[in-house]
């Protein structure tokens, strides 16, 4: 039963994806959907374990310039890319962890942000020989096409990255249900409580912060592949916020925050910079609003509602249910 | 080996954007002592006393009056924010204030793109002359910003040992609880303490205008330095920010004398070490706030 019910919810959310595909553009489906991989990973740290991360879009980038490396330089097949953007997100992760999950939640929030800035001037002026600087790599007919999923088609790098942000959403899923996720959950409640458990924090903090920066770079390498070129804009300071907003919009800790937050703030910039231009007021106007009224995000304050709309129509079901196994007796 | 000239030159460079790195520090390092709030907004604050300094000085044709129409205009933006928005969040955890306070930043940017529009002004530089010191060009104009950033150590120094409102700010750093529990309006003293760290950024924005261009994303382009001050000397800790301002200041001249791209990353390299050695910064409490 329960297994069953969590797979409804799945199919009810793919269910929506796809009729997104149906009546929306195309371009549109599939900004949302690497949008919402990359919010993923924020979410769970942000959720989970209390890192609020600033520093998203470091991981971004360096999943990006990973597989942009591999695909102007060395290769054409766009899945090996994909696979080293992964791998060089895990190395950075791994690299800068060990020092930043030590941290107090608030000095993470700084050291992250730091970090992508300083990824930011690695890309457009220290790495400028290799990275082209502002102008960008362009690796776009470098690409391959392969015989299954032709990624250098949009509609068929919708149904990859629909399948990608799938497994990583089964993923979460699996991970929140697991012991792991309820040891991270455990580090942010009280992590002394935790340690006299006989639990290793910062095992734990680090595995968790490994897992996210690595879905974060998987989404930057999907971006990378679909927009087939690479600059040092996507970790600039003015989009360090990004993650942490959308992931707020969406409702933190929750599975369908980020999907619905990143519906809620693609849609909202696409059409704010259409018709009035000057989106960074209303984001910001709109940030501080749902920060006074509250925490929960939409998805957040949505999901006790239909939660109780379900709940009412199983109370429904049931006395019928009983009634028969009476009768059958 | 750095000819000697250069390197003096280089030296003054440093103190004087390491003076502005104070300025600018000061207001989150004093916001995050008192009230527990990480006060991203400082930067919108910082960018408001820069284009103050702009349109003022075009009028009125004095710069120094600019400065003072910016600190004045920044310290005013800082009361009315705090009064309808961080009177509401004082009590809520940690995050809140950073994301808030990160709205406020992105939303002011908005203001200012709609106000000042795109393109970056100029500000004339008050003071032209030039000083030789052994041979080498020294502008009057850093000097002066230096000193000023002195007296306004000095000037909190003071403020903050001498005066009653400032004992208790300090008391607070300690304590909140024990202020209010001896009968003084906690809320009041955060009030007071925000529009003073509105003030210092707003007068790190006028002081730096004309050194740089005047653009609305100069607040996102100082972040990394600034967040690198805060972060080596301690969250809270005026004296630790005072010595990080200028150390990140001279590495960052310094270094770009050297190898001009390292200058940008020189000054991670060092916050990292030092929070590998001491994860709360040189002179930060180990005092921890759930």
């Amino acid at each position: 039963m329960n297994v069953l019910r969590w797979w409804s919810g799945l199919l009810v959310a793919f269910a929506l994806l796809i009729l997104l595909r149906i009546f929306l553009p195309l371009p549109f489906n599939n900004e949302i959907i690497i949008f919402s991989v990359y919010v993923i990973g924020c979410n769970f740290l942000l959720g989970r374990v209390g890192f609020i991360s600033f520093g998203q879009p470091a991981y971004l980038a360096v999943g990006a310039y990973g597989t942009a490396f591999y695909l102007y330089y060395f290769g054409t097949n766009p899945y090996v890319g994909i696979l080293i953007g992964i791998l060089s997100g895990i190395v950075v992760s791994l690299i800068v962890g060990p020092l930043f999950v030590r941290l107090r939640s608030d000095y993470f929030a700084l050291v992250n942000m730091a970090l992508a800035v300083i990824i930011f001037f690695l890309m457009q002026k220290v790495l400028a020989d290799i990275t082209f600087g502002d102008n960008g790599l362009w690796f776009l007919t470098n690409v391959d096409s392969t015989p299954i999923l032709d990624l250098t088609r949009p509609d068929q790098f919708y149904i990859f990255a629909f399948l990608a942000a799938f497994a990583v959403w089964a993923f979460y899923k699996y991970l929140d249900d697991s012991i792991f996720g309820a040891c991270c959950l455990a580090t942010k409640m009280n992590d002394d409580k935790v340690r006299f458990l006989g639990y290793n924090n910062f095992h734990i903090r680090l595995a968790a912060f490994v897992i996210a920066n690595t879905t974060t770079a998987l989404a930057g390498s999907l971006y990378a592949v679909y927009l087939g070129f690479v600059s040092p804009e996507m970790t600039s300071p003015a989009r360090t916020a990004d993650p942490v907003v959308v992931t707020i919009l969406g409702g933190v800790g929750t599975l369908f925050g980020p999907i619905v937050g990143s519906v809620a703030y693609t849609g909202m910039k696409d059409l704010i910079s259409k018709y009035f231009g000057n989106w960074e007021l209303v984001i910001g106007i709109l940030l501080v609003f749902i920060m006074l009224a509250g925490e929960k995000g939409i998805w957040g304050s949505l999901e006790p509602l239909i939660k109780r709309w379900v709940f009412r129509q199983r109370e429904a079901e049931k006395p019928a249910a009983a009634d028969a196994g009476v009768k059958s007796r | 080996m750095i000819d000697p000239q250069l390197l003096l030159s280089g030296v003054i460079f440093g103190l004087s954007m390491g003076s502005i790195f104070f300025l600018m520090a000061i207001g989150l390092s004093l916001c995050f002592g008192l009230m527990r709030i990480i006060s991203l907004d400082q930067l919108l604050y910082y960018a408001i006393g820069a284009y103050l300094t702009y349109t003022v000085s075009l009028l009125v044709g004095n710069v120094w009056i600019g400065v003072l129409a910016g600190v004045l205009v920044s310290g005013l933006t800082a009361y009315l924010i705090e009064r309808f928005v961080f009177l509401r969040i004082y009590a809520r955890d940690i995050t809140f204030s950073m994301i808030t306070s990160f709205g406020i930043l992105i939303g002011g940017i908005g203001v200012i793109k709609a106000i000042w529009g795109l393109v970056p002004r100029p500000v004339p530089v008050p003071i032209e002359a030039q000083l030789d010191i052994f041979g080498t060009e020294i502008p009057i104009y850093r000097l002066v910003v230096i000193v000023i950033a002195l007296m306004v150590y000095g000037g909190i120094w003071l403020f903050l040992n001498k005066t009653i409102i400032g004992k208790a700010i300090r008391a607070g750093i300690e304590d909140v609880e024990h202020v209010e529990g001896l009968g003084i309006n906690v809320y009041r003293l955060f009030t007071v303490t925000f529009v003073i760290a509105g003030a210092m950024s707003g007068l790190a924005g006028g002081l730096n205008a004309p050194l740089i261009m005047v653009d609305p994303n100069m607040g996102l382009e100082i972040l990394a330095f600034v967040f690198m001050v805060v972060i080596i000397g301690g969250l809270g800790s005026i004296k630790g920010t005072f010595i990080s301002a200028f150390l990140v200041g001279q590495v960052v001249s310094i270094g770009s004398l050297i190898y001009a791209p390292l200058a940008q990353m020189a000054p991670f390299a060092i916050m990292l070490l030092i929070l590998l050695v001491k994860p709360t910064g040189l002179y930060g409490s180990t005092m921890m706030k759930r």
